[in-house]
């Protein structure tokens, strides 16, 4: 069986910078794995370590995009590549999800499965999964909390809705957008860290995926953001201090006039 | 020739009532189409087959021009393989120029197949919507963890957005509704999907979209017995308990009381947030709220720019107190 799992490099810091066309600075910040990803890749090894699997990682991001990569090496995962070009840069969800189908057509067609997280924590759109699985003409499953079998030609997993569990049967291959709080991610052993140091990481851009250039980055993306700014439209507040006489007297008030 | 009008998704709930979220929608479509000389209203409803005259009479007081339906006992159940498609179907039969979805489970699985089947732009979680340059959809939303907020357009039609419950207000209004029934060939769809069971989930809490008053609690509230104190408040108040992100992922509440961008957004009479410093991610969810009371030990927390009343100090103290004092 072989397993893709997309992973995101986020921000891990408050201190977010821009570019001049209003996106994320990417090649300024310090990088972390999307926690909704790592607990993807925790999901492909558990089916790794039950059914034996090939799991591959991608991401997609500038050359530091590799830092995630290397944790996923070290949680366990065998190959790991990364999808870097500066014509990506800019990229929307409809242009990144042509970006990374384009990766499983082009270099993992025998691809059974498809992992994401569900939200990522920089942009939390949550249709990157889906989206990419329909450009792939697969099915996409929506908050999967656990597998419960696989098998060469289907796979059945619980979801979870806002009101109900739900358990669905769907044919392979297909995508799954794993919830971002169930499977607790594994910590690395030391020898994963001595292998993701050493592996050779492949790095492909966008002629490698055979995408032009109306496909991905700022070209490619058919959304743009025209104004970033800080929210301002504040309320008047009646501040009252706790240690003050009759706070809560005054509190009581406002409580039981509305 | 640039395409007409503002289609939205109409969806059901399990009882089989219009959700609330396509009510606010037609509302906020309302608004829109006064902008961009009246174009119509078209609400699409996927369902089995039963009477839709009392839904098409609903819709048609919150604006609807047109509603067009697609009914077979296939489409009983939701399922992402037919609904997605049909929907995609009808957004190329009547090429709309906006559509607007429900940023609800299912809601989110449609929005992201029809864009990608459409090739277009969709703009999720939006907290407001409006009318900018060259007749352009604005989809504004929080972003970066909801430490900013971002306008977006879109240069490709239609231009798709996904805005949650209780963003914007229903309201009716005085208006002719056009019924029309469509016929899809559901034989010609793939279907992958087997739903194989279904459990209800148990709903312990009272549900914060309804609820006249919730007393919501953060991450100064995950320690000790912070959320006590907060159910023995919402119990004294006859009001729901809810939480943000931090108290979630912590374990304090159940998602379905998780208030935010990611959580849901929440329109009470009286909203008291206890211990929470005020990211614009949970702004986002209770700016809708009629009255907010904050209570925080730091009174430089960005919440008190957004609440009506604030107390200055130990959440600890306080709601001792407060509790012991409400019925006095």
């Amino acid at each position: 069986m072989n397993i893709v799992v997309f992973v995101k490099q986020v921000p891990d810091t408050n201190d977010v910078k821009w570019t001049e066309n209003n996106n994320i600075d990417r090649t300024n910040m310090e990088s972390v794995i999307n926690p909704a990803d790592r607990q993807a890749l925790e999901a492909a090894l558990i089916l790794k370590d039950r059914y034996g699997a090939t799991i591959s990682a991608i991401a997609m991001g500038p050359a530091k995009a590799v830092e995630v990569l290397k944790e996923a090496i070290a949680m366990g995962v065998d190959d790991a590549f990364l999808l870097c070009d500066s014509k990506f840069a800019g990229s929307d969800t409809c242009a990144t999800s042509k970006v990374l189908a384009a990766a499983v057509k082009e270099k993992l067609p025998q691809t059974d499965l498809i992992l994401f997280g569900q939200t990522a924590i920089d942009g939390e759109t949550g249709q990157t999964g889906p989206s990419t699985a329909t450009r792939l003409g697969l099915t996409s499953i929506s908050n999967v909390i656990e597998i419960i079998e696989i098998n060469e030609k289907s796979i059945i997993v619980n979801t979870e809705t806002e009101k109900e569990k739900i358990t669905l049967k769907t044919e392979l291959p297909c995508a799954l957008c794993i919830n971002n709080y169930v499977f607790k991610p594994r910590v690395p052993r030391i020898n994963g860290y001595i292998k993701a140091q050493d592996y050779d990481y492949k790095s492909y851009n966008i002629y490698d995926l055979n995408l032009t250039t109306d496909d991905a980055g700022v070209k490619g993306s058919p959304t743009y953001v025209s104004k970033v700014f800080k929210n301002k439209e504040g309320r008047n507040c009646k501040l009252l201090n706790y240690e003050d006489e009759g706070c809560i007297e005054s509190l009581k008030k406002e409580i039981l006039e509305q | 020739m640039e395409p007409n009008g503002i289609l939205i998704y109409g969806e059901l709930n399990e009882d089989l009532n219009v959700h609330n979220v396509v009510l606010e929608l037609l509302t906020k479509a309302r608004e829109l189409k006064t902008k961009i000389w009246n174009q119509r209203i078209m609400v699409c409803i996927i369902g089995k087959r039963m009477n839709y005259e009392p839904i098409i009479q609903e819709l048609g007081n919150h604006g609807a021009n047109d509603v067009v339906l697609i009914t077979d006992d296939r489409l009983a159940e939701y399922n992402n393989n037919y609904y997605g498609e049909i929907f995609t179907q009808i957004a190329k039969k009547y090429p709309p120029r906006i559509i607007l979805i429900g940023a609800t489970n299912q809601g989110k699985e449609i929005a992201s197949y029809t864009a990608t089947k459409l090739e277009t732009g969709l703009t999720a979680d939006c907290t407001n919507l409006d009318i900018g340059e060259n007749n352009l959809l604005l989809s504004t939303r929080p972003t970066f963890g909801g430490q900013l907020t971002a306008d977006i357009l879109c240069k490709t039609f239609p231009q798709m957005a996904t805005v949650q419950a209780n963003t914007f207000k229903a309201t009716t209004c005085e208006n002719y509704v056009n019924a029309i029934f469509n016929w899809i060939d559901i034989d010609k769809i793939e279907n992958h999907i087997e739903i194989i069971n279904k459990i209800k989930k148990s709903q312990n809490a009272k549900d914060i979209n309804t609820a006249q008053v919730i007393v919501c609690g953060g991450a100064g509230a995950c320690k000790d017995n912070g959320f006590t104190l907060i159910y023995q408040l919402a119990q004294k108040l006859n009001g729901a308990v809810a939480g943000t992100r931090e108290a979630f992922e912590k374990g304090y509440i159940t998602k379905s009381q998780q208030i935010g961008q990611t959580g849901k957004t929440v329109a009470p009479k009286l909203y008291i947030a206890v211990g929470i410093s005020g990211a614009n991610q949970h702004l986002a969810g209770i700016k809708n709220s009629d009255k907010i009371i904050a209570i925080n030990n730091d009174k430089n927390a960005p919440i008190f720019e957004h609440a009506d009343v604030g107390i200055v100090g130990d959440l600890f103290k306080v709601l001792p107190d407060l509790i012991d004092n409400i019925d006095k």
